[in-house]
């Protein structure tokens, strides 16, 4: 649906506002903005993104150049709900190898299958 | 890294060691304030901790050349595309009070999903990358050092790789930045979904490194042709941010409202903008208000351009502002030029000290015009955010064009921006988190089974970057042929060969501006003015801005072109007159000596404020050395001067010649030469003349032994006056 063109009608749309003090206008101002916020928080809340996880492998100590690598392999595999850094750090875990090690073998191409497993 | 004021930034300098440089300080400074402050003669109200080292507005040599420092943050933009030639211009804006300088990002990088590398050159801006600002940061910080204050490094966290850049800004010591997802939704085309949910991890890293946010609702204004009409929408676009920022894990003192007032004259300015900044101070009390300078109007007339930004900053101070953000005169015409920038700032401080105090004498009236057109403000604000809901939540309304609607809301013209939430850049790209999502770092917003318990999440790891700054992975390089390396060739070797071209933007463009009036109708003055500019020697030349004087009488233009010239620095003629000799020396010799001067402005020149500064005991002048002055008045024939000269039997004559309408100054300089001669004197007074004019140069050329323009002090006359005197062996 597309907005349509209208006339200003604040005259007569306003209405219910004319009564409220400037505090409680204040207040309904907020609770609008609130209730528009809070569907798009709880989306971000439970949901992730390449650039997210990338910056997770970043904060790991991967380059930008190899975060790219990491999370292309966590993608293609469709595996990227369950996080880029924990899946690497399960990796580390079960090599017995450092963080570092799992993901430079992972750019390598090695470990493919036991990503996630 | 030490700056020192004689001498030049290196980036050579800079460059070394970057990969292992970490920032002296990180998060966000405000100034220091100071309310009851006393700066030379006065008791300032509004001002912050002077500065160090600055250079103080031009009035100031008046009032003993104080700088006092206002109590708000002054923004500057600085990005050229090359950042080397950009540390240069922070530094000069940072010498005229800038502390938040801000750095747009190259044309396209918001596309570019994920980080890049390097120092490849920017268009319309700098490529945000780790090197560029590790290397900013580094200036910044040898600035500060240099000037006394904190500077505040800001640059933007939008496009498809916001989560990256926050992390990137949290580990490099960037002070403030730009996020809101709308801003990437409506000017972008990004994919909503991806916008912000990539926001919220952004802003929690944000606010965990104590960083600085700005909004992007001024962007709104800055497109709409009519642009108070989006006012209402103002509001909403500041409140939707503001709150999911909030719910995002930032502290409200850490959330600027980026706003800017909307108007320009001849629209009737304050008045329009004046209830909206109100509206806006009343509804978000609690956070910080980013005062913007208008860009939307701002043409090719710098003069203009300022006088509107006055305007809004008379705003700032009229209500609460936090930071100052300046727009450069020559926003209009061109990529800021490095003066332009100095330009901006300075009127941003010129009319915040000239504003010092003005709340305690002015107040806003609290009933009445204001307060009726600010409440209806906040209610268009209220029925956009009820339309909002009654269409079914935010997706829906930009997926109805409800924002930047040009109508004054409620009206609508139908003419918003649509967005599909299913599409843009990025879209398809976000993906639910499993129930064993998982992220083993700091400041992730969101579910995550590392962050149930007391433990930092990053201890599974061993900790993360924002903790052990030892694994951050610094990549220098990636690009051959484009990087700063290759761009410093020429540089370096102007410097090995000691040569100087024009620059306004970067090194060595060449660029120079030249104002020109032509006394014709438009169209022949233009084209003759384009005309004598190529006489002028410059090449393509280029009107930036024109103005109709009168249709028939004359326009006046101002034309860019390229001076194809290099100078040699020593070939170069330079002032050689040395420094004043110290002040006790100077008495020492004079006072036993018991010397006598005779003064007088001459012709018919009644100004004599300035020589009587020269002389005066009171201003600094040469008396208080022990000269005697005869001070014979103004418009004093020449003949007179040399009559007492000889009865005090004094050593010099000092004449002041400010007129200067048919070189009259030079012909009194040449006659009192002449006269002195004819009457024997020569050779027995040393003979100098001041004036606004007057050059040393140009009085020797006179035949006298010495003059002196504006900003002369007392000081430099009597060690001149002694020098000479002793080379005669008087
Ligand atoms: C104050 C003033 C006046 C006052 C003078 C009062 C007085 N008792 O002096 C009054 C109102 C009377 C006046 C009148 C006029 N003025 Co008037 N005036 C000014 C003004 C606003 C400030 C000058 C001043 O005092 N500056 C402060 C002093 C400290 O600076 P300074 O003079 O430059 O002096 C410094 C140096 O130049 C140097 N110096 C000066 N003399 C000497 C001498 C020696 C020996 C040495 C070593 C150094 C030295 O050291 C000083 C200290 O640093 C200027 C505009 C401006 N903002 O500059 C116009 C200005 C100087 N005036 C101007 C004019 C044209 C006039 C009038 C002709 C206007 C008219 N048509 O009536 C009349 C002149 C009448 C006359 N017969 O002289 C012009 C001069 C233009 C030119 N270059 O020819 C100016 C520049 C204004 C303008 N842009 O049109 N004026």
């Amino acid at each position: 649906m597309r907005c349509a063109p209208r006339k200003d009608d604040f005259a007569t749309r306003r209405k219910h506002l004319q009564k409220m003090s400037d505090q409680e206008l204040h207040a309904h101002f907020w609770k609008l903005v609130e209730d528009i916020v809070a569907p798009l928080i709880e989306e971000a809340r439970t949901h992730t993104t390449p650039s997210i996880e990338r910056s997770v492998l970043m904060r790991m100590g991967f380059s930008s150049v190899e975060t790219k690598v990491l999370v292309q392999r966590v993608l293609e595999r469709g595996l990227l709900g369950r996080g880029a850094g924990r899946l690497l750090l399960g990796l580390a875990r079960t090599k017995g190898v450092s963080v570092r090690e799992a993901g430079t073998a992972l750019i390598e191409g090695k470990y493919g299958e036991e990503l996630g497993a | 890294m030490k700056l020192s004021p004689d001498e030049k930034l290196e980036i050579g300098k800079v460059l070394e060691g970057l990969e292992h440089y970490r920032p002296k300080r990180k998060g966000w400074s405000w100034r220091r304030k100071r309310h009851e402050h006393r700066i030379g003669p006065f008791l300032y109200k509004n001002t912050s901790e002077n500065l160090k080292r600055s250079l103080p507005l031009s009035a100031a040599h008046a009032f003993g050349d104080i700088d006092p420092q206002c109590d708000l943050t002054i923004t500057t933009e600085i990005a050229s595309g090359r950042f080397e030639d950009d540390l240069r211009r922070m530094r000069m804006a940072a010498w005229h009070g800038a502390d938040h300088i801000m750095v747009i990002r190259t044309t396209g990088q918001s596309h570019i999903d994920g980080l890049i590398e390097g120092t490849i050159e920017g268009v319309g801006g700098v490529p945000i990358t780790r090197k560029q600002i590790r290397a900013t940061r580094k200036a910044l910080d040898a600035i500060e050092d240099e000037v006394g204050r904190p500077i505040n490094f800001h640059s933007y966290v939008s496009g498809l790789a916001g989560p990256e850049i926050a992390v990137l800004f949290a580990e490099e010591g960037v002070n403030g930045a730009h996020q809101d997802p709308q801003y990437n939704v409506l000017y972008r085309d990004i994919n909503l979904h991806r916008s912000f949910v990539d926001a919220a991890e952004a802003k929690r890293i944000l606010a965990d490194g104590n960083i600085l946010q700005l909004d992007g609702a001024h962007n709104a204004n800055a497109t709409a042709k009519q642009a108070w009409k989006v006012t209402p929408e103002l509001f909403v676009q500041h409140a939707i941010n503001t709150a999911y920022s909030r719910r995002a894990g930032m502290p409200a003192d850490r959330i600027a409202l980026s706003t800017v007032p909307p108007t320009a004259p001849p629209a009737p300015k304050i008045r329009l903008d004046l209830p909206y900044a109100v509206a806006l101070r009343e509804l978000f009390a609690g956070y910080r208000f980013r005062a913007q300078q208008n860009t939307r109007y701002m043409e090719a007339d710098t003069l203009e351009a300022s006088v509107t930004h006055v305007l809004d900053t008379l705003l700032s101070r009229l209500t609460a502002t936090d930071i100052q953000s300046t727009i450069t005169p020559d926003e209009g015409r061109n990529i800021p030029w490095h003066y332009h920038n100095v330009a901006g700032v300075n009127t941003a401080r010129q009319t915040l000290m000239g504003l010092d105090g003005v709340t305690e004498q002015i107040v806003l009236k609290k009933d009445g015009g204001v307060h009726a057109q600010v409440r209806e403000l906040k209610e268009r604000a209220v029925l956009f955010l009820e339309e909002i809901l009654a269409g079914g939540g935010y997706y829906d309304a930009v997926a109805a064009g409800q924002f930047v609607d040009s109508g004054y809301f409620p009206e609508r013209n139908g003419d918003g921006i649509h967005r599909d939430p299913a599409g843009g850049d990025g879209a398809g790209s976000v993906v639910p988190r499993e129930a064993d999502y998982g992220a083993p770092v700091c400041s992730h917003f969101g579910t995550n089974v590392y962050a149930s318990g007391d433990d930092k999440p990053c201890d599974a790891i061993g900790g993360c970057s924002l903790c052990d700054a030892s694994k951050i992975r610094y990549i220098d390089e990636l690009d051959p042929e484009d990087n700063v390396n290759q761009r410093l060739r020429q540089p370096l070797a102007d410097r090995a060969a000691g040569v100087l071209r024009p620059e306004v933007e970067k090194h060595a463009d060449g660029v120079v501006c030249a104002t020109l009036f032509v006394p014709a109708s438009p169209k022949v003055a233009e084209a003759a003015a384009l005309e004598m500019a190529r006489h002028m020697g410059l090449r393509e030349p280029v009107v930036l801005s024109r103005r109709i004087m009168h249709p028939a009488e004359g326009s006046v233009f101002e034309i860019k072109g390229a001076l194809d010239a290099a100078v040699r620095i020593e070939d170069l003629q330079l002032d050689d007159r040395p420094e004043p000799l110290p002040e006790a020396e100077i008495e020492a010799w004079v006072r036993p000596r018991q010397l006598h001067v005779v003064a007088a402005t001459v012709g018919e020149d009644e100004h004599s404020v300035g020589l009587r500064e020269i002389l005066d005991i009171k201003h600094g002048g040469i008396e208080k050395y022990g000269f005697h002055c005869h001070y014979l008045g103004t418009s004093v024939a020449l003949q007179r001067l040399l009559e007492a000269a000889r009865d005090t039997a004094a050593s010099a004559v000092l004449i002041s010649t400010i007129i200067t309408h048919e070189r009259v100054h030079e012909r009194m300089m040449r006659e009192l030469h002449e006269l002195a001669k004819r009457h024997r004197l020569r050779e027995k007074l040393l003979l100098i003349a001041g004036g606004t004019q007057v050059t040393d140069q140009m009085a020797r050329a006179c035949g006298l032994d010495a003059g002196f323009g504006r900003g002369t002090r007392g000081r430099d006359v009597a060690s001149l006056l002694v020098q000479m005197l002793k080379a005669r062996g008087s």
